[in-house]
């Protein structure tokens, strides 16, 4: 179920231009002009500037939307009969889940591996070690959203409602977290701080910055590395196991509107 | 004559209000849409605002808020195009071409349709603009808002059918959409004065982003509350925006006309 998943990847040509002209809009035209026009120093002392900031918020986004559109690739496999398909193979149903999950997480990953690569190389980071902590947790956290998209369009079951769901899904998660913003910016509206906070986007964005921005990213730190990591990993396998249980239990052929 | 144009009319406002009548089934997507939009408005611009270049912008709140305004108009009338996706996929057209409708009835309706439902997800917009700035627009400035919304409407409706007819994979429509919603955006003015763009960006480019639709729509909104700001004349800005109306208008009907025949 992985390799089917990760097979995908090479079919999908003009969503990967889309994705990355989508990235290449976002890092060449909006990150230049707002990090024109705002300044993140004199209020923390950070170090750094907005764009540099805004990167790994971007490549969090992108992930982030990337690994929902799978569930976009579940209901259009419903509506064509293919999950009635693999629910009829001779194969364990929570492998089943398992391996769509992983193999989702794996492909989007994938898809956004350039994305990650351009930014590293424009931050002029070559550490291999933190390299590799970065991709492993953009991994799992692939995984846990994946896991999650799974969950929806099987709960649903309706082309509709899934395309409306993961429209506000996607919208109102990116806005109610910290990819656009520091943390410190929200204390004065705490319900939206503590939203940012938790939210598993912040996690991932906050985690890259910090492992590789730490020094001048602490005045915007709340949680520490091992808190934000342990949070990306619990979401994956939490998710993951959601959608294992889901399918073993209670998801049959049929039913799609 | 006169009895087949209103015929025709009647037609095109049975179709139109078909449409009209299910926009109010979303109503929890309408509820995440206004989040959405309010959320960029009033979180993004106040922390912005703290943080901005007094140089550029004296307040982003109030520079942002037409922008929105304009971009609300997007996800409203493109609704239109995500169910005429659907239709598409499930073979739906063949029962409208059954109905006592011509095909053009059809074609306008479908487009006119969701330009209407942009227009009414814009009115509430359009009013908290008027209170953010604390200005009734006399007259001649309501009647060239209200014309912008309605070509800007048109042509975001249009282009939302064109996207949704010219694929017929579900998720390639999403991401169509999402991209098309991603590039009217941040593609824009909406974040950005044209002052910074033009300063620091090749002029090819700045003439690409200051034309965008979104941006014309911007510009017209922010003349009419804060005329300064903008060095464009407003005719010229309407007659661009009528050429992206018409242009979108025309494909829009081709595409939903080269849909239903196929």
């Amino acid at each position: 179920m992985i390799i089917w998943d990760v097979r995908k990847v090479a079919r999908y040509k003009v969503f990967l231009i889309m994705r990355f002209a989508w990235f290449a809009v976002q890092v060449s035209v909006f990150a230049i002009l707002i990090s024109y026009l705002v300044t993140i120093r004199p209020s923390t002392g950070s170090g750094i500037t907005y764009y540099e900031y805004y990167l790994f918020g971007a490549y969090t986004a992108l992930l982030f939307s990337i690994s929902m559109f799978r569930g976009y690739e579940i209901a259009e496999e419903f509506e064509e009969g293919i999950i009635e398909y693999h629910l009829s193979l001779p194969v364990r149903r929570r492998i089943l889940a398992i391996g769509r999950t992983i193999g989702g997480g794996i492909a989007s990953f994938i898809y956004t591996l350039p994305m990650m690569l351009l930014i590293l190389i424009m931050l002029r980071i070559w550490n291999p070690l933190l390299i590799a902590i970065a991709m492993l947790s953009a991994l799992a956290f692939s995984i846990g959203i994946v896991g999650l998209a799974i969950n929806i369009v099987f709960g649903l079951k309706s082309g509709d409602r899934t395309d409306i769901l993961f429209g506000v899904i996607d919208a109102l998660l990116v806005r109610l977290s910290t990819i656009f913003y520091p943390l410190p910016f929200l204390s004065a509206i705490p319900p939206y701080f503590y939203t940012a906070m938790f939210n598993p986007l912040s996690s991932l964005a906050d985690f890259l910055r910090a492992l590789f921005l730490f020094e001048d990213l602490k005045p915007f730190l709340y949680l520490s590395q091992e808190q934000m990591i342990s949070y990306i990993a619990g979401l994956a396998i939490g998710l993951s196991v959601l959608a294992m249980l889901f399918i073993e239990r209670k998801a049959e052929g049929g039913g799609w509107r | 004559m006169r009895i087949a144009g209103i015929g025709y009319a009647r037609g095109l406002y049975i179709v139109m209000k078909r449409d009209l009548d299910r926009f109010w089934k979303y109503k929890w997507w309408l509820a995440g849409l206004i989040t959405m939009n309010l959320t960029d408005l009033f979180i993004f611009a106040l922390i912005f605002n703290n943080i901005i270049n007094r140089a550029y912008i004296s307040n982003y709140l109030l520079f942002l808020a037409p922008g929105i305004t304009a971009i609300a108009t997007f996800a409203s009338a493109f609704s239109i195009g995500r169910e005429v996706g659907v239709e598409v996929r499930r073979g739906y057209t063949q029962y409208l071409l059954s109905l006592p409708l011509t095909r053009m009835q059809l074609s306008m309706g479908r487009i006119l349709g969701g330009a209407v439902r942009g227009l009414i997800y814009q009115i509430p917009f359009i009013l908290l603009l008027i209170i953010l700035f604390g200005k009734l627009p006399v007259l001649a400035e309501a009647g060239v808002m209200v014309i912008t919304s309605i070509m800007l409407t048109i042509s975001m409706s249009s282009l939302s059918i064109v996207i949704s007819t010219a694929v017929r994979s579900f998720d390639l429509q999403a991401t169509m959409r999402s991209f098309t919603y991603f590039l009217l955006f941040f593609f824009s003015n909406v974040f950005y004065p044209d002052a910074l763009i033009s300063r620091y960006f090749p002029h090819a480019l700045y003439i690409m982003i200051s034309n965008n639709p979104v941006s014309i729509a911007t510009s017209i909104y922010r003349g009419i509350f804060t005329p300064a700001t903008v060095m464009e004349d407003p005719l010229i800005l309407l007659l661009k925006l009528a050429a992206w109306c018409i242009i979108f208008l025309m494909l829009g009907s081709v595409f939903y006309l080269r849909n239903l025949t196929q």
